[in-house]
């Protein structure tokens, strides 16, 4: 059966024990643990609905399907068709509000 | 680019990408099952056009029975008799389309009343056909002078017309 996702392969255990954690991964740690991760991505979502942004995504992955077939699409596939307009196409002002938050939540936990 | 917004930038880069990965996943879970389907015209105009054949294709829609009901290609339905109302050119009444071929019957001549009537021909062409011939009191060869008001500016000659056919040729 075809696959329709490429997962990476599972890191070895034995190879991250000596490993210091990035600020980067403590980050998201802080993030997921305190919750702020999931509200934070439901404010995009939200925001990224409302002004469009989501159907103009579907728009090209329907499209994408119509020329492909349908049945021969992967999340792979999808995922390469609209990432780059997709990262560019966030307007200012709900990349702005999300920075915002962002950066008020790494003051609260003192980073 | 302080580390503060560095990080921040970074973090907003990865939540956009994981809800980019969402949006993904629903589009191609909708492509595989054909629910985007259901939004395209040609299909739409493929079901239509199916369900028109299968009505045509069935033998109780008789166009006759059903006539009431039934709408053309406009979407307009038509009355069954029509309901056009024009005036007579024989006795000038207001009469319905549908129903002037009987009307014309009656007003030149077929019926028993209509021979009683006063015409513009001579009264010696009306006694010639006045017994019981279902021949109109309008002859084709009458020597009279009038004109028959029925023949549209045609003088009186061999054969004039009378579209419903109750002008018979002696």
């Amino acid at each position: 059966m075809k696959t329709s996702i490429n997962r990476p392969p599972t890191p070895d255990a034995e190879e991250d024990q000596d490993h210091q954690p990035t600020l980067q991964e403590i980050i998201n740690i802080k993030m997921i643990e305190s919750g702020e991760k999931e509200r934070l991505k439901e404010l995009l979502r939200e925001r990224l609905i409302e002004c469009g942004w989501r159907d103009e995504m579907k728009a090209l992955c329907r499209a994408f399907a119509r020329k492909k077939g349908r049945n021969n699409v992967t999340v792979d596939d999808l995922v390469q068709v609209i990432t780059p307009k997709g990262r560019a196409s966030v307007p200012d002002s709900v990349k702005a509000e999300l920075l915002q938050r962002i950066r008020t939540f790494l003051t609260s936990v003192s980073i | 680019m302080g580390s503060h917004a560095q990080l921040s930038s970074q973090f907003f880069g990865d939540l956009l990408d994981s809800i980019i990965v969402d949006v993904a996943s629903e589009c191609h879970r909708i492509a595989r099952l054909g629910l985007d389907r259901n939004l395209e015209e040609e299909e739409e105009e493929l079901r239509l056009s199916a369900q028109a054949r299968v009505r045509v294709a069935d033998p109780s829609n008789s166009g006759e029975a059903n006539s009431k009901y039934v709408v053309d290609i406009f979407g307009q339905t038509h009355p069954p008799v029509a309901n056009e109302i024009f005036d007579c050119m024989n006795c000038g009444r207001s009469i319905m389309a549908g129903r002037f071929a009987p009307h014309l019957e009656k007003c030149m001549g077929k019926g028993r009343k209509a021979r009683l009537k006063v015409t513009r021909s001579s009264t010696a062409v009306q006694n010639r056909y006045s017994q019981g011939s279902p021949v109109s009191t309008y002859s084709p060869y009458s020597n009279s002078t009038s004109t028959s008001r029925l023949s549209n500016g045609t003088s009186s000659g061999a054969g004039e017309e009378y579209s419903n056919g109750t002008f018979q040729e002696p």
